[in-house]
């Protein structure tokens, strides 16, 4: 299906997969983190979706009976649980079909593909690429899967940091110069273990999505609305046609149709008009389920608002 | 023991006796209730080979006289609840009565009684009849109507408007010459911490008023209708093709603007998403969406009146609707094609509603061209031979809902390998392909995972019996559950052990079919799903191949670790800990 996700598909990385650890206890947090909503889904799903534009395989390890939203991604489970991220990497480095991974946690949502990429062309010359932002990141890191040895053999010692690993094979940084030329800020480290930091979050994503239409300089896009369901009896219409700006995200088309609409808004669509309600999914073209609010949107598209629950 | 009584009823109607049984506490835990406890007894008590409408074939959830298979069917409200209070777990009957009776139960006091009155009588007039005569306030019935007793495949088992609907249940209960149960009982169960699960369930309670549910609460099912048919997944005119050109006229959103009624629900629902729609004529008719589909479009009717009515006839006869109007779409197409002569004299086509609404009856009674369609539309395909099995719209004799498996291809998958045949209600595997997180119009292998655990999901859902429109109110199901489950049995239950209890139960559930003869092709889709594309709407051009569809089996095979062929090994079961005895496939003839 169409990738709506706003960004291109990059340079196939045929041997290079994604793994993505997704079995911590999320104590701080107070809640699986996988299954924080952002950006109108799951974060894992959300992570999982980021990256599937850069790599066609992908291995989310999870703890045992972790409960996991549907994810589009090869799961693994660990045969031990919470061994630390030591265990996750052995489970998915044996997962994997490539030689080489990129691997990430569950937590990031601010992935960068520019940087994942470089990290990645560093690979030739050592076994695992480190970036150090503020410290070693090992949990935004190129691995070979030869280390797999190692690692188990660190897992057996009770050794469940991988930075045991760092000074027993070929490891490169990268350092703070190198990662600012593709990722100025460092929003790829920005993890969330708090309640706090994921707020903090919600609202960085909010501000960038605010601040990709501003900049946008080019005409208007036309776009449909269909509405099916309970949006349709509360609007009394079947249909309505908005006018937006170029670049326009599936966001500002609930903002616009709230404000067309008003009657949807706290019913159909959240009562701020960012996003639709718990229960609603929106359908572009009747094809594409989108979930996230940052899809962008073409003159000419029809979205469709119906019920997320297709029970029958 | 707490949440159960620990006893089961057996009645064996052709010696006329009774006789009360302990449930071990360990099989309930294993089990649980309903669907789960049903498929674990019916492995039991069903003696392998057993024919469905034979007297040696219990009625719990019984080898469905559809497919041969095993039948399971829910139906929610008040008579379960009233069951429990007898003091019972399940009922296990057997046997054939001389003449038609029914069961009267009351706590612990079982009579079979005279119903030959009641003959011919419809569930609703039977539960009325039964209540007027047994005097009992609280009484709740089960009934079977003419359809039942006459042994029509697809005939229902009802209770206050509430249909046990697939799989023919009331045709085993018509050849036990048994009309109806009739069930009081003053038993309370024991739970043993009353407080916290007041507390859970007011939680609960809280969340199933939000938007989560609000399809439900504001619209009901047949809100799908529109929204299916923009997606191009509609089945129409036995799905040759998946878009409608009448869909706004049948939509839902019609419905409920021109003729809804009034709302109903099971008992203590909050969500209550029956639907009761008004005629021109002025009766209520309850309507869901597989009724409103398989009546509407799937045969071609435009006329909401003549989807009221046809639903209403159903009703009154007790027949499963999917069944029904998947039967009359097969039926029409035989006579487009030239076989079948007498729907031409009955003016049974696409789009007739004259012939629909006089097929009904036939049906029911299984006179003249409705003893072949009785049978459902596999059976009827064997007999009318030529082509007419292609146009057979079936998963192991059960008819399929409203969902096109080509647009739908994790769904696809989920009705290929039901155990109970295409069956919606047994996974959500329509959810993944809803979700965006799956491409819905490509299948691949690792949709087996996918339909495996919505199965297992499923049959915890339905053994604990919640309803299926509260799935998405939970933000941990199993770990809620767990938690639920505890306050109630003191049994410290975890939410891996629900997991395991959900995989036990579609193991027992497929052995139960590996014992009555299944074969690896039974697990597959109708051919005309695996060779026409389809040819309208957003999907046009669409199909589903044979390949797609053998590698997504795969797949599922690999996730319930059964072997290559889909058969359960010796190592799953003992890994389960299901606690039956493994068998040998066999084939005593399923169909």
């Amino acid at each position: 299906m169409t990738d709506r996700s706003g960004e291109m598909r990059t340079q196939g990385m045929p041997d290079a997969s994604a793994i993505v650890l997704a079995g911590g206890k999320s104590s701080r947090m107070g809640r699986p983190k996988a299954s924080l909503l952002f950006d109108g889904e799951p974060l894992l799903v959300h992570i999982v979706r980021a990256l599937s534009h850069q790599f066609s395989e992908i291995v989310v390890v999870a703890a045992p009976s972790q409960e996991l939203p549907f994810v589009p991604a090869m799961v693994v489970r660990d045969q031990v649980a919470h061994q630390g991220p030591v265990g996750g990497l052995c489970y998915g480095l044996k997962a994997i079909g490539s030689e080489v991974s990129f691997v990430t946690s569950c937590d990031v949502a601010f992935l960068t593909s520019r940087l994942i990429s470089y990290l990645l062309s560093r690979i030739p010359d050592c076994d695992v690429v480190v970036p150090r932002w503020q410290r070693l990141q090992p949990l935004h890191a190129v691995y070979r899967r030869s280390v797999l040895p190692l690692l188990e053999g660190q897992l057996e010692r009770g050794e469940l940091r991988p930075v045991h690993l760092f000074d027993r094979v070929r490891t490169c940084t990268v350092g703070e110069d190198e990662i600012r030329r593709f990722d100025p800020h460092g929003s790829s480290f920005l993890n969330m273990n708090t309640p706090a930091d994921y707020q903090e979050a919600l609202s960085r994503w909010e501000r960038l999505a605010r601040s990709n239409i501003a900049s946008s300089a080019e005409p208007p896009v036309t776009c449909t609305v269909q509405l099916f369901g309970v949006a349709r009896l509360l609007a009394k219409t079947r249909a309505v046609s908005l006018s937006l700006p170029s670049g326009a995200t599936l966001s500002h088309v609930y903002s616009a149709l709230g404000a067309t609409l008003p009657m949807l808004l706290g019913r159909v669509i959240s009562p701020e008009g960012k996003r639709l309600s718990p229960g609603y999914a929106c359908n572009l073209n009747g094809l594409d389920f989108v979930r996230t609010t940052t899809a962008t949107i073409n003159s000419g598209d029809t979205i469709f608002i119906l019920s997320a629950d297709a029970g029958g | 023991m707490h949440g159960f009584h620990g006893r089961l009823l057996h009645v064996d109607l052709s010696r006329g006796s009774a006789s009360w049984h302990d449930l071990p506490e360990r099989r309930l835990r294993a089990f649980l209730g309903g669907i789960g406890l049903g498929t674990s007894l019916l492995y039991e008590h069903a003696p392998p080979g057993v024919e469905p409408l034979s007297p040696a074939n219990p009625l719990i959830f019984t080898s469905a006289p559809l497919t041969g298979f095993i039948g399971d069917s829910l139906s929610s409200s008040h008579f379960a609840l009233e069951l429990k209070r007898t003091g019972l777990d399940a009922i296990v009957i057997t046997g054939r009565a001389p003449s038609p009776v029914y069961l009267s139960l009351t706590d612990g006091h079982v009579e079979v009684r005279d119903a030959e009155h009641l003959k011919g009588k419809s569930p609703a007039e039977t539960e009325a009849a039964i209540r007027s005569a047994e005097r009992s306030h609280g009484l709740r019935v089960a009934a079977i109507g003419r359809a039942g007793e006459s042994g029509v495949r697809f005939a229902t088992i009802s209770n206050e408007g509430r249909h046990a609907g697939r799989g023919g249940a009331g045709a085993v209960m018509g050849s036990k010459n048994l009309k109806a149960i009739a069930v009081h009982g003053t038993r309370e169960t024991s739970v043993a911490n009353p407080k916290q699960v007041d507390t859970i369930v007011d939680a609960l309670r809280e969340r199933s008023l939000g938007s989560l549910t609000d399809k439900y609460r504001s619209i009901g099912t047949v809100a799908n209708l529109a929204v299916f048919d923009r997606l191009g997944t509609l089945p129409t005119h036995n799905f040759q093709r998946s878009t409608f050109d009448d869909a706004e006229a049948l939509s839902g959103e019609t419905l409920t603007e021109n003729h809804f009624s009034r709302r109903h629900g099971c008992a203590s629902c909050t969500i209550r998403c029956e639907r009761l729609f008004r005629s021109l004529r002025g009766e209520e008719q309850r309507l869901e969406y597989e009724t409103l589909f398989a009546l509407g479009p799937l045969c071609e009717i435009r006329n909401p009146e003549t989807v009221l009515e046809a639903a209403r006839l159903c009703d009154l006869y007790g027949m499963d609707t999917i069944s029904t109007g998947g039967t009359l779409a097969w039926a029409m197409e035989c006579g487009e094609r030239g076989l079948l002569p007498e729907t031409r004299r009955l003016g049974l086509g696409f789009g007739s509603p004259e012939g629909m609404l006089a097929a009904i009856p036939l049906i029911a009674a299984r006179e003249g061209i409705g003893a072949l369609l009785a049978e459902g539309s596999r059976r009827a395909a064997l007999d009318v031979g030529g082509e007419s099995a292609y146009w057979a719209m079936h998963v192991k004799g059960m008819e399929l809902p409203g969902y096109d498996p080509r647009s739908l291809k994790t769904m696809a998958l989920g009705l290929a390998v039901s155990p109970r045949g295409a069956c919606h209600n047994r996974s959500g595997a329509y959810e993944a392909d809803f979700s965006g997180a799956v491409d819905r119009l490509r299948g691949d292998r690792g949709r087996g995972a996918l339909v495996a655990a919505s199965e297992d999901f499923a049959a915890v859902l339905d053994s604990l019996i919640v309803c299926k429109f509260l799935r998405k109110c939970f933000a941990d199901f199993y770990g809620e559950a767990a938690e639920l489950l505890t306050h109630v049995t003191a049994w410290r239950v975890s939410d891996r052990e629900l997991r395991r209890i959900g995989e036990r139960i579609n193991i027992v559930k497929r052995l139960f079919n590996q014992r009555e003869g299944w074969r690896p092709e039974d697990d597959w889709l109708p051919s005309r799903l695996l060779t026409e594309a389809l040819p309208s709407g957003v999907a046009e051009g669409v199909g589903l191949s044979a390949s797609e569809l053998r590698e997504m089996i795969g797949g599922y095979y690999e996730a319930r670790k059964l072997d290559a062929n889909g058969f359960v090994t010796e190592a799953r079961l003992g890994e389960l800990e299901a606690g039956v005895e493994p068998c040998q496939a066999t084939r005593h003839g399923a169909y």
